[in-house]
């Protein structure tokens, strides 16, 4: 199995796209279903997340990988393996739990042992390997603190070190972020992804951040209501949401309420009440002219101006409501003669660069035809 | 003016001093006191350890009583026999009381409660009542003998009560709460996280209980362990009642130099020394302990 895996690596050395399978998957709790019939393929090394707010089904998806629950149908194979009635003693999966679960009676050193000597390993094999993994996470220094002495951002690398010490062929991380404060956040988050793809291992993770699944995550899965909306890679979720909910939960966006008026293989027209002129998209989209769609288009890809564009189509006069001042770049709330809130990014390239535009001015509001997203569902 | 009087706050913390001082430094000095002077025909019936006489003080401090516990074998082994039955007591108050400690820290919160009120109600009917109850369950014709005939398990009453096992059901019985109580208050504050990933980590359930949840509990066995053997250690109507003559306790000694022999020095000093008994090896405890915790501090 493991030649077959290998041979089977493409240019970005991840494996076939069936390493783990989950099929069918389902979980009920009381006649609850907290996982619908789910069906999704893990490659091989690759660093997959479950996306989705709380009470979605991410944790009881990933709480079935690790053997905690047992699903109500469906199966799971992991390297051909079917896992279903494995205990997860047996699993070759390792979790990190969320808020870590380090045992606080052991020191570093023993909690990264732990997993070794339920493998009845000799004691210099199980020394070796500790060594290892505490220089992978640079903790050498620390082996016999004990948990309580370490910083957050430590014990949690102590948790990711024993989690990887069996060499798992799949770790499971449970909101791997979610006990650390927001600046150390984004350090671990690339320090994490850097030690898991140093040991190469398959990684599901699960988080509510959407920021996290995308600097982590070579894909993502968006789940809500126990169901699986969208899987991609991070920018295609960003950039081409299948649906509503998807555009709606990653990033901000406009999202118009419409109906196609043309539908040509090329292009696609759409009117909305909310827009005075009809949109353009410039290619064409599964449809039928009158069909209800939603159009959503990204505040950074809408360009803001005093000046009437010279575009034919999609454009909006209005005034601005309001400034929010990011830094890097300003956010205008541009309210429109319908009531809608058009937002529009401007990048702050120069200093005070979006000084000219203020409250209460009049703007128009473009975008180019290739630049939005046509959503059926 | 202000200075004059203690903050507010004294009185708070004297309390519990002024409590300790009333209810047991003056009694305790007056236990020694009296250990230290010797039987007399009088009343109260012993000799003075302060005297005045000839304009002076003089402080006679009769040690016989103290070298009396030592050279006579009575004292010595009373004081070893209690000592075996509290720690073989405390042993099985642990045996029976971590199982049910474990069982109800895992039941669910509502029913938890219910079962943690099933363990303390018994001892709110009074404590010799419930030891007279086992005489009625443990004698030749009671409860249990009864039973067991009836059962044709046995064709003749067993002997138990008057027997040192019967004084070793009755301590258990009795202080079987004080076990139960510290171990679940820990058991119950456990992290079932800990179990799972012990669990991922290829433990299997039995191992993972021996490696994390029986060393977590460590503070609940000993505080239980404590709370059983210590007051077992002096236990005087259990052995009186249930043991028979054969059961021989320091309580039991304690007892009768006071009343029957009337010697209260000598009764004064097997108290004093089953009290040091006690008391060493809590006090070393304690400092093992505090360095423990010192050690992780630092």
């Amino acid at each position: 199995m493991e030649h077959s895996g290998n041979r089977e690596l493409d240019a970005h050395g991840k494996g076939s796209e069936d390493y783990l399978r989950i099929v069918d998957v389902r979980k009920e709790f009381d006649g609850f279903v907290a996982v619908e019939d789910t069906n999704l393929s893990i490659r091989k090394g690759e660093i997959f997340a479950l996306l989705g707010g709380s009470g979605c089904g991410k944790s009881t998806l990933l709480r079935c990988l690790g053997g905690f629950e047992k699903p109500t149908s469906g199966k799971i194979y992991l390297d051909g393996q079917e896992m279903n009635d494995l205990p997860p003693y047996e699993r070759p999966i390792n979790m990190m739990f969320q808020s870590y679960a380090l045992f606080p009676h052991m020191t570093v050193e023993q909690n990264i042992a732990f997993g070794l000597k339920q493998d009845g390993l000799s004691k210099q094999a199980i020394n070796m390997r500790v060594e290892e993994m505490l220089a992978l996470v640079q903790l050498g220094k620390l082996a016999r603190r004990k948990p309580h002495q370490l910083s957050g951002g430590q014990q949690q690398r102590v948790a990711l070190a024993r989690s990887l010490a069996k060499g798992p062929k799949l770790l499971l991380l449970d909101e791997p972020m979610g006990a650390l404060d927001k600046k150390l956040r984004s350090q671990m988050q690339l320090e994490v992804v850097n030690i898991i793809e140093t040991s190469g291992v398959t990684c599901v993770m699960v988080t509510h951040d959407q920021e996290e699944a995308m600097t982590m995550a070579t894909r993502i899965a968006l789940m809500d209501s126990g169901r699986i909306r969208q899987v991609g890679t991070p920018d295609e979720i960003y950039e081409s949401p299948t649906s509503r909910f998807a555009a709606e939960f990653i990033g901000s966006v406009n999202l118009f309420q419409g109906a196609i008026e043309e539908d040509q293989a090329d292009y696609v027209t759409i009117v909305s009440p909310s827009l005075e002129s009809a949109i353009y998209v410039g290619h064409g989209v599964s449809g039928f002219e009158g069909q209800e769609v939603a159009f959503g288009v990204r505040p950074e890809k809408v360009q803001i101006s005093k000046e009437e564009p010279e575009q034919q189509y999609n454009k909006a006069k209005g005034t601005i409501e309001e400034i929010a001042y990011f830094g890097s770049h300003s956010v205008f709330h541009v309210r429109l003669p319908s009531g809608f809130r058009f937002m529009a990014n401007f990048a702050n390239q120069q200093r005070w660069a979006s000084e000219g535009m203020t409250w209460g001015d009049e703007v128009w509001v473009s975008w180019g035809e290739n630049e939005g997203v046509v959503l059926s569902t | 003016m202000k200075k004059l009087l203690p903050h507010p706050r004294w009185a708070v913390i004297s309390v519990p001093y002024a409590w300790m001082l009333v209810f047991f430094a003056i009694p305790f000095l007056i236990v020694l006191k009296i250990s230290f002077s010797k039987l007399a025909i009088a009343m109260p019936p012993y000799t003075p350890v302060l005297e005045l006489a000839d304009n002076a003080v003089s402080l006679r401090l009769n040690l016989s009583n103290y070298i009396g516990l030592f050279t006579d074998t009575l004292y010595v082994q009373a004081y070893l026999s209690s000592i075996k039955i509290a720690a073989i007591s405390t042993l099985l108050a642990l045996l029976i009381g971590y199982p049910m400690a474990y069982v109800i820290a895992k039941l669910p919160p509502s029913t938890r409660n219910i079962a943690m009120m099933l363990v303390i109600l018994p001892s709110w009917t009074s404590f010799l009542i419930r030891v007279y109850a086992w005489i009625g369950i443990l004698k030749p014709n009671g409860l249990l003998n009864d039973l067991l005939m009836k059962l044709r398990l046995i064709s003749e009453p067993l002997q138990i009560s008057n027997t040192p096992i019967a004084a070793y059901i009755g301590i258990v019985y009795c202080y079987l709460p004080f076990m139960v109580l510290p171990l679940y208050t820990n058991l119950v504050k456990h992290d079932n996280r800990l179990l799972e990933a012990a669990y991922d980590l290829g433990a299997k359930p039995w191992k993972a209980f021996f490696s994390i949840t029986l060393p977590m509990s460590k503070a609940g066995i000993i505080a239980g362990c404590m709370l059983v053997m210590i007051p077992a250690v002096g236990e005087y109507v259990i052995p009186e009642l249930l043991g028979g003559p054969d059961t021989l306790m320091i309580g039991r000694v304690l007892w009768n130099e006071f009343f029957n022999n009337r010697d209260w020095p000598k009764a004064s000093a097997v108290a004093i020394v089953m009290l040091l008994l006690l008391m060493i090896p809590i006090l070393i405890f304690n400092r093992v302990q505090q360095r423990e915790i010192e050690r992780r501090l630092t």
